[in-house]
């Protein structure tokens, strides 16, 4: 296993660095000005020229490219084009804040997608439509929309959380989880409603098997047959869902950071996407490739770990 | 083949155990309100302990640490929080007042300006406050690169610094906005700079003195205790970006907050309802909404067609639909505070279909297509765009929305060009009328976003900035109100207003004429 993730290496390299370069250019073809947006309305075009130069934006192409590289090799991110904030603390904070999110939203939509999965594929008749209702309904609803209905029960009409704000977890830990508990239960539901109907079908699948009627036979009873068999063959491809899953809620965060005010990168990115703020987007951006090209080989080893007919790598001659 | 089911009732017990285990820790995140201390309660007090004064701020977009020195919607809420002007308006009457500076005087040929410097004031980090500090901030803001749109008003010749108290300025021409230039430096500690730009640290003069910026989440203040003008009532000032304007009323509501900076207008009329908030309208009307003709483009380039677009859009439904009522018509950009305000000029333009249909028809255009430009990120200036579409589409012509974010449409405004009418806003109708004629980049006589030059205009521009004769001023101002009638360049639609809207718990709350918050004698009840 190790082996086949240090194989991996490479070609996520190589894959970064095709990134890079098609990230850099898009950038520029998109249009738009960083140097415009610094400078305000009511700039003259003398001032956004003076701004361009001393940002560097006036360089040929390949310049700002290799500038770019040899920064990020050198661990200095630079500073933003429009704000003027150190990239790295503006980075930094943003994914500290967004992988905390994303994972306590990834832990809840694991919860409680296997307790509402389980549930919907060992009920019948009109219990398992609620259900398969209720996950529909979960995967269905916008996040927005289920946002500003969070906010409007549990704050505005009980006030047992607050609206919205960040704590860093490790600094105050209790209060830092009531902030956590709203934004990460908004972006846990979709993920939770996808992950319960894939894994509902999966065990109905599994359910049909010849083992498990063999196991009924041999008088084995239905819970255990549940957990210890149906269960973990139903299991490896909602994985895979998993993974895919994370990687949206890492996408879709920008929303619920925008609802509840959580400091992530998902508004740091939009913000600097309508700026056209180069640099940051670049290193976003290519944060993100990483991130996901992680998420693949990690789901991958997953995947094998819990199904042994899964091989990593062909075998040797 | 028969399909094998497990009923739900036949789950075993050892199994029922697990799925409730697995409930609860899906639960565990939910129960945390049950906790010792409240995130609510905490939130509703700033974060600190009881009887500390805290008030707390939200607003929708991050400060601009670049721009200190300009008029940025962002900064709005710390500039007069953390840096105080040499001169500042008194909004009444818009006659400066002492600030950082005791006393001036402006020698006989306007050309020469004496500013007396106050000797008490420290900043926050301890330094004492001289005209080094003046001279520092004057070359900072004559810097090429620093964004402000009053930078080139003052046209100074040399600055001065006689002792650490006293600055001179010498001028190349006498200016009659020179108080407007003023207002808008801030004067921050000569060393700061480096770190202001970075938002590394703010150091001012100011009522609150900066404890922790965190970028995209706020700022952390508390009282400056040796504040010039005296100690400010309330101890902390927390000031949290929050993008949601739903999420920022919904703060309002609960008590995590007490002031909201720029809600959207539908928001304040609900939120007005309830006896516990008022709305505070910042009565300079400095936010004016216009649209603007390339004049370069055809049908754009004749005079006659832009006057019919300034005839074809219903102002009132601007104002009652997109500004909910918080704006004033206006076919000048001038507000009342300014000495070119005219009333029945500014009434010019009323919405009147049939005559902009007729001028469309007689103007030989009709069929062609006018593209409008705006942010679309803006809902308000959206809006503007579907109005003033809606009207021309009624003349005759076609106008097509061309939606764009901000970076192209900022790039487009100062450069390249946008391919037709541009929604927007500005700012300086209420101050002296040079500065937005000289400030304001949609009426730069030299170069504007209209590609618009005119010889006459650019004279009148120069002669209102030059004159400081009270006498012929008037004169000045009719003739550039009847140049600005006349040729539609811009044609501006509506005075729109920041807007505060507080608990009113809040007490106290002032502004000064950029709109900048005044929290120097604010209190919590």
């Amino acid at each position: 296993m190790l082996r086949y993730a240090l194989r991996r290496i490479p070609s996520g390299l190589l894959i970064l660095a095709v990134a890079s370069v098609v990230i850099f250019l898009l950038l520029r073809a998109t249009g738009g000005d960083p140097a415009a947006v610094k400078a305000g309305s009511d700039a003259s075009p003398d001032t956004i020229a003076a701004i361009r130069v001393a940002l560097g934006l006036d360089l040929p192409l390949p310049v700002q490219y290799f500038r770019w590289l040899t920064g990020l090799f050198t661990g200095d991110l630079g500073y933003s084009l429009v704000t003027g904030a150190p990239l790295a603390s503006l980075i930094g904070n943003g994914l500290q804040a967004t992988f905390v999110l994303t994972f306590a939203a990834s832990v809840l939509a694991v919860c409680m997608g296997l307790v509402l999965g389980i549930v919907i594929a060992v009920s019948s008749g009109a219990g398992r439509s609620v259900l398969d209702g209720l996950a529909s309904m979960m995967l269905a609803v916008p996040t927005y929309v289920s946002g500003v209905l969070l906010i409007l029960v549990l704050s505005v009409t009980f006030n047992v959380l607050p609206v919205g704000g960040y704590r860093p977890i490790l600094q105050d830990p209790q209060i830092a989880m009531q902030y956590l508990a709203m934004p990460a239960l908004c972006l846990a539901l979709p993920a939770a409603g996808v992950l319960a109907r894939f894994l509902a079908t999966s065990m109905r699948q599994v359910m049909d098997e010849d083992f498990v009627r063999t196991g009924m036979a041999k008088g084995l009873s239905q819970g255990r047959l549940l957990m210890r068999h149906v269960l973990p063959n139903a299991l490896p491809p909602v994985f895979t869902v998993l993974g895919i899953q994370i990687g949206q809620m890492l996408g879709g965060a920008i929303v619920v950071e925008a609802i509840f005010a959580w400091p992530g990168i998902g508004s740091v990115l939009a913000n600097a996407t309508l700026a056209r703020d180069y640099y940051l987007i670049q290193n976003l951006l290519l944060i993100a490739v990483s991130v996901f090209i992680v998420i693949q080989i990690v789901t991958d080893l997953a995947h094998a770990a819990l199904d042994s007919r899964v091989r990593l790598e062909q075998p040797s001659p | 083949m028969k399909k094998l089911t497990i009923p739900s009732t036949t789950i075993t017990s050892s199994s029922r155990r697990q799925l409730l285990m697995g409930s609860a820790g899906a639960l565990a995140l939910l129960a945390l309100p049950g906790c010792d201390r409240s995130a609510v309660k905490e939130a509703a007090t700033g974060g600190t302990t009881t009887g500390v004064k805290t008030v707390v701020l939200t607003q929708s977009s991050d400060f601009q640490t670049g721009s200190m020195m300009a008029q940025n919607n962002p900064n709005l809420s710390i500039m007069r929080a953390v840096f105080n002007p040499l001169t500042e308006y008194d909004v009444k009457t818009m006659e400066p007042k002492a600030s950082l500076a005791s006393a001036w005087k402006m020698s006989d040929d306007q050309k020469t300006l004496t500013l007396d410097l106050r000797t008490d004031v420290l900043f926050h980090n301890g330094a004492k406050f001289t005209s080094a500090d003046v001279l520092a901030a004057i070359a900072f803001m004559q810097k090429d690169t620093t964004p402000s749109q009053t930078k080139h008003n003052a046209k100074i010749v040399t600055a001065a610094a006689p002792s650490e108290s006293q600055v001179v300025l010498t001028l190349a021409h006498p200016v009659s906005n020179i108080f407007d230039w003023l207002e808008m430096m801030v004067i921050p500690q000569k060393d700061s700079y480096e770190q202001m730009l970075t938002g590394a640290a703010f150091i001012g003069t100011g009522p609150f003195k900066v404890d922790s910026y965190k970028h995209g989440q706020g700022m952390s203040l508390s009282a400056n205790e040796k504040y010039f003008k005296g100690r400010p009532k309330i101890d902390k000032l927390e000031i949290q970006i929050v993008a949601e304007a739903s999420s920022r009323v919904a703060s309002l509501k609960t008590g995590a907050s007490h002031i909201s900076m720029d809600l959207p207008p539908l928001d304040i009329t609900g939120l007005i309802t309830d006896s516990k908030f008022v709305n505070v309208i910042v009565e300079t009307w400095d936010s004016a909404m216009y649209v603007a003709s390339n004049v370069t483009i055809a049908p754009l380039d004749k005079k006659e067609v832009r006057q019919a677009i300034a005839w074809a859009v219903d102002r009132d439904a601007i104002v009652s639909k997109v500004l909910s009522g918080i704006g004033l018509t206006s076919s000048l950009p001038w507000s009342k505070s300014s000495p070119a305000y005219d009333e029945a000029k500014g009434n010019s333009y009323k919405y009147n279909p049939d005559k902009a249909k007729q001028m469309i028809t007689a103007a030989g255009v009709a069929g062609q297509e006018v593209k409008i430009c705006y942010v679309a990120a803006q809902a308000g200036f959206a809006s503007v765009a579907e109005i003033v579409q809606a009207g021309i589409n009624a003349t005759g012509l076609k106008a097509t929305m061309v939606p764009m974010q901000p970076a192209d449409f900022f790039k487009g405004l100062s450069g390249e060009g946008l391919p037709g009418l541009f929604v927007n806003g500005h700012g300086f109708g209420h101050l002296r009328p040079a500065t937005l004629l000289k400030g304001a980049f949609p009426f730069n006589a030299d170069k504007n976003a209209s590609r618009y030059s005119n010889d006459q205009y650019k004279a009148l521009s120069n002669a209102i900035w030059q004159n400081t004769d009270a006498s012929k001023a008037k004169a000045l101002y009719d003739e550039i109100n009847a140049h600005l009638l006349d040729q539609q360049f811009v044609s501006d639609l509506a005075l729109g207003a920041h807007t505060y809207t507080i608990s009113t718990r809040v007490k106290g709350l002032a502004y000064t004429a950029l709109d900048y918050l005044i929290l120097d004698q604010a209190d919590l009840a």
